[in-house]
C-alpha cells in the first residue's frame, strides 16, 4: 500500500503575502503614486 | 536521574536582516540590466561613428550576454544570490503594471483568442510530452513533470506540480534543468527563426508567449523581436500561466487516483492557492486604464516603471543560467525536452501562421 493512501492533500494556510501578492502590492503602491503626481515623469 | 535535553533555540530571522540580504543582488541586477542600456545606446553610435557594420543589439540581449557571462565564468558570489533570485519577483510586479497598456477590450479580444491556441496548445504538448517520454523509458513523474513545463510554464508549474504528485526532488531538478536550458537557446533562436520568416510583430509575440516555456524567456524572446511583440509575447503566455490551476489539479487527481498521490481536499481552494494571482493585477491595472483612471502622461510612467522592471528581470536571466550546472542534470531529460520544445515550437507556429490569416495580425 502506499504510504499516500488516504492522505488527504489540505490547502496549507500560509503566513503573510505569496510572492506574487508582494509583485502585485508593489505594482499597485507605484501606480498609486503615479496617479498621485508623486511621479510625473519616469525616465527610460 | 537522567540529564536534562536541552533543545537548540531557532532563533527567528528578522525580516530587516531578510530585506538587507536582498539588496547586493538587486544592485547587481540594476547594474548588469542598465550596463545593457548602455550598451545598446552607446555601441551602436561607435559603430556608426567608425564606419563599422554592426547590428543593432537591444538591451535586452546586452543585459542577458552581460549576466551569463559573469555567471559561467566568476559565477555568482554567495552575497549577491538572494537579491539574484528576486528577478521573479520583478517580472511579475512588470507585468501587472504592463496591464496600463492594454484597455481591457483589447485584452479580451487578444487574450480571447490566445486562449483558444493556449488550449491546443497545451493539449498537443501534454500528449507528445507524454508519448516521449514512454518512448525514452523516463520514470512516469519526471514524465508528468516535463509535461507540465513545456505545456504551462516552465518552472512555477513544475514546482507546484512537484508538491501536488509527491514527485521526487531529483525528478524536478531534472525537468526544471531542462526546461531552463531549452529556454536559453530559444531566446537566441527563436528571434532568427521569425526574422527569417518575416512574422509579423504580432505573430511572433504571440508565438513566443505560446512555445517559451519559462515566464521570464517568453518576455525576453518577444522584446528581443520589438516591443509590440514583447506586449503580446506577456499577454499570452499570461493567458498559459493562468490555466496552471487546473492543469496541476488534473494531474494531482490522476496520481492520487493511481494511490501515488495525496488526494485533494477542497478543489476550489487548490486552484485558488495554484492561480498566479499576478494575472489578477494586470487585469485590475488594465480596468483601471480602460476606465481613464491615469491620464495619457501617466500611462508612459506606469509603461517606462513596467521596463525597468523587466530590465532587472533580463538581467536576472542570464545570471541565474549556468550552463556547466544544467549540463550536469543528465542527458536522456534533456533529449526529451528538446525534442518536444522543437515539436511544440513547429507546431505552434504552424498554429499562429494559420491564425494569422483568421484574424489579420
Amino acid at each position: 500500500m502506499s504510504k499516500t493512501d488516504g492522505e488527504v492533500l489540505a490547502t496549507p494556510k500560509r503566513r503573510g503575502l505569496s510572492l506574487d501578492g508582494w509583485a502585485v502590492l508593489l505594482a499597485f503602491a507605484l501606480a498609486a503614486l503615479v496617479r498621485a503626481g508623486l511621479f510625473k515623469h519616469v525616465p527610460w | 536521574m537522567a540529564d536534562a535535553v536541552v533543545l537548540p533555540q531557532v532563533q527567528p530571522v528578522r525580516p530587516a536582516i531578510q530585506f538587507l540580504k536582498l539588496v547586493p543582488g538587486v544592485l547587481l541586477l540594476g547594474a548588469v540590466g542598465y550596463a545593457g542600456k548602455l550598451l545598446e545606446q552607446n555601441v551602436g553610435k561607435y559603430a556608426k561613428a567608425h564606419h563599422w557594420t554592426f547590428p543593432n543589439i537591444e538591451y535586452v540581449l546586452w543585459a542577458i550576454l552581460i549576466g551569463l557571462a559573469i555567471s559561467n565564468t566568476v559565477g555568482i558570489p554567495q552575497i549577491f544570490r538572494a537579491g539574484v533570485a528576486t528577478y521573479e519577483f520583478w517580472l511579475k510586479a512588470g507585468i501587472v503594471l504592463l496591464g496600463s497598456r492594454f484597455l481591457l477590450g483589447d485584452v479580451l479580444k487578444l487574450g480571447g483568442a490566445s486562449l483558444a491556441l493556449v488550449v491546443i496548445e497545451i493539449a498537443v504538448a501534454i500528449g507528445f510530452m507524454t508519448l516521449l517520454g514512454r518512448v525514452f523509458g523516463l520514470k512516469p513523474k519526471l514524465t508528468t513533470l516535463l509535461a507540465v513545463g513545456s505545456a504551462v510554464c516552465g518552472v512555477s508549474a513544475i514546482i507546484a506540480t512537484k508538491g501536488a504528485i509527491d514527485a521526487d526532488d531529483e525528478d524536478s531538478s531534472f525537468a526544471i534543468a531542462a526546461i531552463l536550458a531549452l529556454g536559453a537557446l530559444a531566446l537566441f533562436t527563436f528571434p532568427l527563426i521569425g526574422h527569417g520568416l518575416h512574422l509579423s510583430d504580432h505573430a511572433y509575440g504571440v508565438w513566443s508567449g505560446l512555445a517559451v516555456d519559462n515566464t521570464a524567456e517568453a518576455a525576453a524572446a518577444g522584446a528581443l523581436y520589438s516591443d509590440v511583440a514583447g506586449k503580446l509575447a506577456v499577454l499570452t503566455k499570461t493567458t498559459r500561466n493562468a490555466l496552471i490551476g487546473f492543469v496541476v489539479l488534473a494531474y494531482a487527481l490522476y496520481w492520487a487516483s493511481r494511490g501515488q498521490a495525496q488526494a485533494i481536499g477542497n478543489k476550489a481552494a487548490f486552484l485558488w492557492q495554484k492561480f498566479p494571482k499576478f494575472v489578477l493585477g494586470f487585469l485590475a491595472i488594465s480596468l483601471l486604464a480602460t476606465f481613464a483612471f491615469f491620464n495619457k502622461d501617466q500611462i508612459g510612467a506606469l509603461a517606462n516603471l513596467s521596463r525597468w522592471a523587466f530590465l532587472l528581470t533580463f538581467a536576472g536571466v542570464g545570471l541565474r543560467t549556468n550552463f556547466r550546472e544544467l549540463a550536469k542534470q543528465g542527458l536522456r531529460p534533456f533529449a526529451v525536452g528538446a525534442i518536444g520544445e522543437v515539436v511544440i515550437a513547429a507546431f505552434t507556429l504552424g498554429l499562429v501562421l494559420g491564425a494569422q490569416k483568421i484574424f489579420h495580425w
